[in-house]
């Protein structure tokens, strides 16, 4: 039990023609049947340590590695090979389109099996193994291609799980999975921490990992701190300053100035009634009245919310929409609504339920089957694409789909050329734009140098540069740390707030709930759901059967019986009765 | 295959290495006649074979293209090929039966290829093509290149998608303009889709190593095709008719 299976000793990586490590100091034993979590900020390293645990770190990957790296089982080597280490640490990646290949389900499963040479009659045992681990018996057959988000990464699992690792190491495997899908991996890790002897986990969402036996905090390169979560995420303030987003519960005990040692919701919940916390009166009536953005129970005579009247102008008018994508059934299937000028709209639902499908209708970029889509009071058939793109500003998910240019100015001032605009009219858009989203005085740098948060802040300039007044953003937090999350966010909650209609395609609810003020949510390509964000987390029982989960800090609303949107939103509502 | 068609159909059940070593002799076998009628003949063959295997809804697909095909050769090397006594011409064009006659062969040979291709693309799996390539003796890091080169064409012409998606919605318009206007607006497509090809690449690559592609020495296969009656007799037969097609006087 207690002989450690990996062993790193002074560990220390730098990148070629990179001035300084990626990796340094790292000491660190993983014991068996230990179950650990990363977590750290973009570039604290740990999708580089990931890869040294494996080998493919310095064979693949090129630098200078120091220190040793011991792994129980396989004989001392100066630069073991990767596929020597394969057989004892499986490596699974983020990106579950780009690590799948194979033409079914099954030959994917065994691949692994072949390169080590393991003879056709035990294969098929252990492929039918591997996929019964992960739930995906009765696959075998299946294109990859056709399975969910979630079924893939599944299958990436499997698919490391049948070459019998000793320890199955994960690099953010549910960044880009649903609700669904993230929930599914961490059932799949609490099940496989029991079969085999290790798992090492990177993962942004603290909630979902409490069970682990260990956290290791990274920072620059370092692993700045090592313990049990109760340990290490019970500091909120220095989680967050370490680029993850801290626990919600230890938020609220911060608040209320109470021990934050209590992790989970219950806990939590029980500390601060022992403590002498009780809900005020009429503080739900005070929460359903308030506005978003300022403070709700105080004071407590808030004036209410104005309801989405008819006076406000709709902007976005959907009727009957139906989408095919030539002869497979709809992928968007009878929606109709309408979007107010000025709202900010969260639209959520499964991979594959018609959200991104839905949205490209309101820049253009699909025209629909049946029904009418019209933006602006014109139908958009009969909206040239450049005229209706100058007005529906769409930032795709990865920003690295559209930047090209050498330069941060050149661009933002892209979009602006195409529309025609005269060059000093696009001088000022662009200034503009520039000073929207923060990235003045950068207008020379290399877009390519920027850090994933801050091409996402150039990928919304560049479409703020054409004066929009409709933003539709798909998963702009997506593979963001939460500092780059939070800054996006904040960005286009200042962007709603200078009076441009948001409409935001996301899987976190924690976003919704803070950020959007109307929820639509979407299933099998019809809309099951569109309201007033609290309304929507006010049904729990109906989140819950569409797969969807209240965030945690609406959850820890629950326990006083409050349908609150965030831990700020509880604090106010509570009060403190002297015994 | 992206054109994979799944059925049970005797074509389907072919050792893979009987399918591609049939193909490549059906192909040569196209070579050896240079009558339009032993070309008809041929192409009417290896029409049943896509009925049998129901590879007709692939052939439909690329059916403007075999029309395109039948009628520029027919046209073209009528036209333009010299042979025989020319019973009409008008500068450069001449007309004589021996052309006419050249003109009907390359067009039925021209289809017959295409379909013999598409009907083995029809029946063949990219495993299956690269398991067939292992069995006639091709080392396994090329078979294995070949097949995913099949595999991520399709996944390539999805993120091309997305990056002209991307950029129309950001104003690109890539219909007006001269030409030199016109190539200077593919910049903005080609930066990300390089970017992602390399990064996909990469990606790949670690993954595969990280399963233990790359491992020395011995290797085994999942999938297992027995060699048996059927790949005898089909290969048999497509090797008589060479012979036969090829010691034939040329008709």
């Amino acid at each position: 039990m207690n002989q450690p299976i990996l062993t790193l000793s002074d560990l220390a990586f730098t990148y070629r023609d990179a001035p300084k490590p990626a990796l340094d100091q790292i000491d660190y034993r993983h014991r068996r049947g230990e179950f650990t979590v990363i977590v750290g900020e973009t570039g604290a390293g740990k999708s580089t340590l990931c890869r040294c645990l494996n080998g493919l770190i310095p064979s693949f990957t090129k630098g200078r590695l120091e220190g040793s790296l011991q792994v129980a089982g396989h004989r001392d080597s100066e630069r073991p090979q990767v596929y020597e280490l394969a057989r004892i640490v499986g490596l699974v990646f983020q990106d579950f389109e780009a690590q799948l290949f194979s033409t079914n389900v099954e030959l994917e499963t065994a691949f692994a099996l072949e390169n080590f040479a393991v003879d056709r009659d035990r294969m098929k045992t252990r492929v039918d193994r591997a996929l019964n681990r992960v739930g995906l018996s009765g696959f075998e057959q299946r294109d990859p291609a056709s399975l969910s988000g979630g079924e893939k990464q599944r299958l990436a699992i499997a698919s490391v799980l049948a070459g019998s690792p000793s320890v199955v190491v994960m690099d953010e495997p549910t960044t880009d999975l649903d609700p669904v899908g993230k929930r599914d991996i961490f059932t799949l890790a609490q099940v496989l921490r029991n079969e085999i002897e290790g798992i090492i986990l990177v993962e942004h969402e603290t909630e979902h990992v409490l069970s682990a036996d260990r956290i290791l905090l990274m920072h620059e390169g370092r692993i700045v701190q090592e313990g049990p979560p109760g340990e290490i995420l019970a500091d909120p303030r220095n989680v967050e300053r370490h680029g993850v987003r801290p626990l919600q519960t230890t938020v609220l005990l911060s608040e209320l100035g109470l021990e934050t040692d209590a992790l989970t919701i219950e806990d939590a919940a029980a500390r601060i009634r022992s403590a002498g916390w009780r809900v005020k009166k009429s503080a739900q009536e005070s929460l359903e009245g308030a506005r978003r953005r300022e403070p709700p129970c105080d004071p407590p005579g808030e004036p209410p919310h104005e309801p989405l009247d008819d006076s406000r102008q709709s902007v976005v008018h959907i009727k009957n929409l139906v989408f095919r994508y030539g002869e497979a059934p709809p992928a968007v299937d009878g929606v109709s609504l309408d979007i107010a000028a000025g709202e900010f709209v969260a639209l959520v639902g499964q991979n594959g339920c018609g959200k991104t499908t839905l949205a490209k209708h309101l820049n253009g970029l699909h025209a629909p089957t049946e029904g009418e889509v019209r933006v602006l009071g014109k139908s958009i058939t009969d909206w040239t694409l450049p005229e209706l793109g100058r007005r529906v500003g769409y930032v795709f998910q990865n920003p690295d789909h559209q930047i090209f240019a050498n330069t941060v100015r050149d661009e933002v001032a892209f979009g602006a050329r195409n529309y025609g605009f005269s060059e000093e009219e696009v001088g000022e858009k662009v200034d503009a734009a520039l000073a929207e989203t923060g990235l003045s005085g950068r207008d020379l740098e290399d877009p390519f140098n920027l850090t994933r948060g801050e091409r996402q802040q150039l990928a919304v300039a560049s479409v703020l540069a054409t004066d929009p007044g409709i933003l539709v953003l798909d998963e702009p937090t997506t593979g963001l740390d939460y500092h780059g999350q939070v800054a996006i966010l904040n960005l286009v909650r200042r962007l709603n707030e200078s009076g441009r209609t948001v409409v935001m395609i996301t899987h976190s609810m924690w976003v919704v709930a803070e950020y959007a003020d109307r929820c639509i949510i979407m299933s099998g390509g019809r809309v099951v759901q569109d309201g007033d964000v609290r309304t929507c987390f006010s049904n729990p029982e109906l989140l819950e059967s569409l797969y969807l989960e209240a965030p945690e800090a609406v959850r820890l609303g629950y326990e006083f019986g409050l349908v609150a949107r965030s831990v700020q939103e509880i604090a106010h509502c509570l009060e403190r009765v002297e015994e | 295959m992206v054109l994979y068609i799944p059925s049970d159909s005797l074509l389907h059940r072919l050792h893979p290495s009987t399918k591609i070593v049939g193909l490549a002799l059906l192909l040569i076998l196209t070579v050896a006649f240079q009558s339009p009628w032993y070309q008809l003949v041929i192409l009417a063959g290896v029409l049943l074979l896509a009925r049998s295997a129901g590879a007709f809804r692939n052939l439909r697909r690329i059916l403007p293209l075999m029309i395109t095909v039948l009628v520029f050769s027919v046209v073209s090397w009528s036209l333009f090929r010299r042979i025989g006594d020319p019973f009409w011409s008008f500068g450069l064009f001449t007309l004589s039966t021996e052309s006419i006659r050249f003109g009907f062969a390359m067009g039925f040979r021209l289809e017959a290829m295409l379909v013999s291709g598409m009907v083995f693309v029809s029946c063949t799996k990219v495993e299956e093509f690269a398991y067939g390539l292992r069995a006639i003796g091709l080392p396994f890091a090329v078979s294995f290149a070949l097949s995913l080169a099949f595999r991520l064409v399709p996944l390539f012409f999805t993120r091309i998608g997305t990056v002209v998606q991307a950029q129309q919605a950001r104003g690109l318009d890539l219909k007006s303009g001269n030409v030199l206007q016109r190539a200077r607006k593919y910049v903005p497509l080609l930066v990300p889709i390089f970017v992602y090809a390399i990064r996909d690449t990469d990606l790949l690559s670690m993954a595969l190593e990280s399963k233990g592609f790359g491992m020395r020495g011995r290797r085994t296969e999942y999938l297992a095709f027995p060699f048996v009656w059927r790949d005898y007799a089909i290969l048999g037969l497509l090797v008589i008719l060479n012979i036969a097609g090829w010691l034939m006087p040329v008709p």
